[in-house]
């Protein structure tokens, strides 16, 4: 009896009550499955030049397969600079880079406070390797720039409870929209790149009804599957052939190399989609 | 077998290894009496040092901030030491060894960072460039300076410093560059003001740095007669340039033939094996030439031989400071001629016969304390 | 910068790139083989007051020390509609109900780095945390053994410290001490039964591996009973030109085409009935001893610091090279425009782009190749004597 000014609550914890509605039948159709053939990415939204007081910027939107949330992945990026750093930072031959990831705290389920989190930052250490390959650093020398990207809306499904543990693969996908749209923004700031990056996903999965197949599918929306056993995200600069960053998370035998290979070869595969639709609007921009 | 793991040994061992052979403190003693000088950072040869010392002869003494060295008035007080207003007892400022010098009384450190004197022959890093001078990182406790007026500008050793030269300060010297220069002056504050006014001096390519100082065990380079000179490497590797900077900054690198500039030639230069090479004669505007290996970055065509033996040298280097051994001309040679024997047994051709780290640098080391 | 920033000359840079990419083999600067490791001291079970513990030391004075702590905590129900709130031991649960029993959950490690001389929200560190957090939660396998019974679970915290700043990028160093310390981490004893509240063995010579060892396999001269499951290692692997380098140091990495940190673990290879009880899984049957079955776990791209270095200055266009001032003019202009030019010989550029998708799968495969670098590297770790 040591707090007595607050009203404890029971020893025991307890559960909000969730009401079955429409008998069984509804609740195991809350598992989704992925209607989209596995080598095709999801219906994407991009356009640049959205935010007039940045120096570039860009919005990227993924449609989402979740049933009646009609929401997906919403990303902003604004990309302020090249501008001179300040006096007190050492001299640089190349331009400064620094990147920012923020999910806004009502983007995932649980909600994200306002200092970036682990998560966040090891996210913009990964979007800065893919872009610092990309862009050309040696021809603004003594300057900096700032790319800033919030994730306004993640794509998580909201109504499913058993998304537990899909968090560390739905990083990847929003790795792989942020470094598409960061591409983009930088494109649209006008700063030199060798070519333009963009992200792609690909999975190792294991689905509900056949249990001992898993096959390889790109873009993959993790509620849709029955478990992820392994996935990559790749930044690939399309015209030179080669790969700024690469992420590969899971659990493959050292005797499963092909399937490794064949996860990079669908995760370029992916991102060489997004490249497409990350073209055609740079093309749309300057039309 | 790509990892060698090694067990933990007692902190003894260090000190037992020279104990046995007392032949070698007895060189080291010749050698600091000699030099004089203020000694160096991470000097390890001065860890082992008191103990021995005060069992064979009991000249030197180790002493902890605090400890009264003197009551005798007759001394002076010199670094190291304070002495208290009241009394005119001597105090050690730090933990060392007492020298006299005459009448004077100071303490050397066991390990400190470098402290400059004129005259030091240093290798140091441009850590920052401003409108008329270069900050150096020269391992001491302040970034040394040097100025645009004390480096020989190209087209010339004459030629008047112009506005130009200031804008385009960074193509003679930019951030990151090494280069090899002389402390020309010392501020009250301990800073060093440096000058490349040489052709022994300028900035540093064609090989490998080594940083001595600071890292881990100790062991350092310490004053000897000559910091620089060439040798003959083995196995067909040519011969190879070595930069001892006093501050512990260590170059290797392949040995290019300085060309000398006509009225440079008749100059007689007291130091500086380099200087001693046979000079290139008949090229037609030498004074450009002089210029041209002073600022460029670009390295000559280096065979793999000579990177073989710059290799290895850099690793009897990084041995004997791992094992507490001084770094000397002296040392450096003997365990170069040593390593090249050594790696005779390991087999013909290996790759990994360069390899000096770990067990091998003990043993190499044990070999050289042998002597 | 996810790398540290590194200040080095062009020539030096040009030196290293030029003795690294050398055919057939590299010449590094300290002499190593390309797949050869720094020497490093190690021990384990340093610091009496934890669950287990380890520290490493190159031979430069570089210094890792970790330290695991567990704590007993509650474990939060995910409710679902299909929960089942008897309190059975799961002897004969539903099949899904034993899949969710199996699972831990990643918030049950907390790992955290310290460097020196970095900000703890430093991206470098959190960098580092989250991929050797990454690689340990991987497989699923380590918070498994992690779960007490229905209702209480061990928390376990990983502190990584980093003794003095670090002389290289200091991923291999904080990954083999983590492996070591988890190897030698030890949890009491359960003494009671079922889903009630936990209560442990006061004696802790009693206490039991977090990873288990086989009693029957006796390893070596030491007298150490064989470790039957290891926790991952995470190896650091470059590539300059066509030569593969392991464990670069600083100036090796500052010329890399590219870097990547690959995590390995191994596969667990024979059957054990843990303390926890009833959730271990049998993984397939035991395969020959000796012969590990590695499994890839993670593979993260490290920004090489290459990009940031500042270009040499071939002597062609160097306006300090030829004296006269007249031409000096112009030379500037020239040498702003060649610049984009190819590479001289002799003459640094930092790299632009990224890798070939074929040299990066090299890198891995290299790692993973068999009685390669990761075996070798286990082999070793498992000569460490788990006092």
């Amino acid at each position: 009896m040591t707090d007595r000014r607050r009203i404890n609550g029971p020893v025991g914890a307890t559960f909000p009550p969730v009401f079955v509605y429409e008998g069984e039948d509804a609740v195991k159709e809350t598992k989704k499955t992925r209607s989209r053939p596995p080598n095709a990415i999801r219906k994407m939204y991009l356009k640049t030049g959205v935010t007039p007081s940045a120096s570039g910027s860009a919005y990227l939107e993924i449609e989402t397969s979740a049933k009646g949330s009609g929401s997906g992945l919403k990303l902003s990026c604004t990309v302020h600079g090249p501008r001179s750093l300040p006096r007190s930072t050492p001299f640089s031959p190349h331009i400064i880079l620094s990147t920012h990831v923020k999910y806004a705290p009502f983007a995932t389920r649980q909600r994200r406070g306002y200092l970036r989190d682990s998560t966040e930052r090891d996210l913009g250490t990964h979007l800065e390797t893919a872009l610092r390959g990309a862009i050309i650093a040696d021809r603004w020398p003594k300057s900096g720039v700032d790319i800033i990207i919030s994730i306004i809306e993640g794509d998580q499904d909201r109504e499913s409870s058993k998304a537990e543990g899909d968090e560390s693969w739905d990083m990847m996908n929003a790795l792989s929209g942020c470094i598409t749209v960061a591409s983009a923004a930088l494109a649209d700031a006008g700063i030199d790149c060798v070519d333009t990056v963009a992200g792609g996903v690909a999975a190792l999965v294991r689905n509900a009804a056949d249990d001992s197949v898993s096959n390889i599918v790109i873009d993959p929306v993790p509620s849709e599957h029955e478990k992820i056993l392994a996935a990559c995200c790749i930044a690939y600069l399309p015209t030179r052939d080669e790969v700024t960053n690469l992420w590969f998370k899971g659990d493959l035998g050292a005797s499963d190399m092909e399937l490794y290979t064949s996860l990079v070869e669908k995760g370029i595969q992916a991102s060489k989609y997004a490249n497409r639709v990350l073209v055609e609007c740079l093309g749309e921009t300057v039309g | 077998m790509p990892i060698t793991i090694i067990a933990p040994k007692p902190a003894q061992q260090r000190y037992a290894a020279p104990q046995d052979s007392p032949d070698a403190s007895d060189s080291e003693e010749g050698d600091d009496l000699s030099e004089g000088g203020a000694d160096l950072e991470g000097d390890i040869s001065m860890g082992h040092r008191p103990a021995k010392k005060a069992r064979t002869d009991g000249k030197y003494e180790i002493v902890t901030p605090g400890e009264v060295i003197t009551d005798d008035p007759q001394w002076m007080r010199g670094h190291g030491t304070y002495v208290s207003p009241a009394a005119t007892s001597i105090i050690s400022s730090v933990a060392g060894t007492v020298t006299r010098t005459n009448k004077l009384l100071s303490v050397r450190p066991l390990r400190a960072r470098y402290t400059p004197e004129v005259g030091d022959l240093v290798v140091g890093r441009i850590v920052e460039v401003q409108a008329k001078r270069w900050r150096v990182d020269v391992g001491s406790t302040q970034l040394a300076s040097l100025p645009l007026s004390a480096i020989n500008l190209p087209g010339g050793i004459l030629r008047r410093r112009t506005d130009t030269d200031e804008l385009q300060i960074r193509t003679f010297f930019a951030e990151g560059d090494l280069l090899v220069a002389e402390v020309q002056q010392l501020y009250q504050d301990g800073g060093a003001v440096l000058h490349t006014r040489s052709l022994k001096y300028g900035k540093l390519r064609n090989g490998i740095f080594v940083a001595v100082s600071g890292m881990g065990g100790g062991g350092g380079v310490v004053r000897s007669r000559r910091q620089v000179w060439t040798l003959d490497a083995a196995n067909g590797g040519g011969q190879i340039d070595i930069v001892l900077g006093v501050n512990g900054y260590v170059w290797i690198s392949k040995h290019v033939e300085p060309v000398l500039a006509e009225d440079q030639k008749t100059t007689p230069t007291t130091a500086g094996p380099i200087t001693n090479a046979p000079t290139t004669t008949g090229i037609t505007n030498l004074e450009e030439s002089v210029s041209a290996t002073m600022y460029s970055s670009q390295n000559d065509r280096i065979e793999v031989e000579t990177m073989r033996e710059i290799a290895r040298l850099r690793g009897v280097i990084t041995a004997l400071v791992e094992n507490g051994l001084r770094v000397d001309e002296d040392m450096v040679m003997k365990g170069y001629h040593e390593a090249v024997e050594m790696a005779l047994t390991y087999g013909e051709g290996g790759q990994d016969d360069v390899y000096l780290g770990g067990e091998r640098g003990e043993q190499l080391a044990a070999v050289l304390r042998g002597r | 910068m996810s790398s540290q920033h590194v200040l080095l000359s062009p020539a030096e840079l040009s030196y290293l790139h030029a003795s690294l990419s050398l055919q057939p083999l590299p010449l590094r600067p300290d002499g190593r083989s390309p797949t050869q490791f720094r020497p490093l001291v190690a021990e384990t079970g340093i610091l009496p007051g934890t669950n287990g513990s380890a520290r490493i030391c190159f031979a430069d004075g570089t210094e890792a020390i970790v330290g695991v702590k567990a704590e007993v905590e509650r474990t939060v129900q995910p409710f679902t509609q299909d929960t089942q709130t008897t309190q059975d031991e799961g002897e004969t649960p539903a099949e899904d109900e034993r899949r969710k029993e199996e699972v831990g959950g990643s918030d049950w490690v907390e790992m955290t780095v310290e460097i020196p001389g970095y900000r703890d929200d430093d991206p470098t560190t959190v960098f580092l945390g989250q991929m050797l957090q990454e690689a340990l939660l991987a497989d699923g396998e380590f918070t498994k053994r992690l779960r007490i019974n229905g209702r209480f679970h061990w928390k376990i915290y990983l502190d990584i410290l980093l003794i003095s700043p670090p002389l290289s990028y200091p991923l291999p160093l904080l990954s083999l001490t983590t492996h070591l310390a988890l190897l030698s981490a030890r949890l009491p004893r359960l003494k009671s039964e079922g889903d009630e509240d936990p209560l442990f063995d006061d004696d802790w010579a009693a206490s039991t591996y977090v990873y288990p060892r086989d009693n029957n396999k006796k390893d070596g001269k030491d007298g150490n009973n064989k470790v039957v499951a290891r926790p991952p290692v995470t190896l650091l692997v470059m590539a300059v030109g066509n030569n593969i380098i392991f464990d670069p140091a600083r100036e090796e990495l500052a010329v890399a085409d590219v870097a990547l940190a690959v995590s390995v673990g191994e596969e667990t290879t024979t059957t054990t009935t843990q303390t926890g009880g009833d959730d271990d899984v049998d993984m397939e049957e035991g395969s020959t001893p000796g012969k590990r079955r590695l499994r890839l776990l993670s593979v993260r791209t490290i920004d090489p610091p290459s990009r940031l270095t500042p270009p040499g200055v071939p002597n062609a266009t160097n306006t300090a090279y030829t004296a006269p001032t007249g031409t000096a003019e112009a030379k500037t202009q020239d040498g702003a425009r060649t610049l984009e030019t190819e590479r001289v010989e002799g003459v640094w550029k930092a790299p632009r782009g990224g890798a070939k998708v074929m040299v990066m799968a090299a890198l891995v495969a290299k790692v993973l190749e068999k009685g390669g670098v990761a075996d070798e590297v286990l082999d070793g770790l498992e000569a460490v004597d788990l006092g």
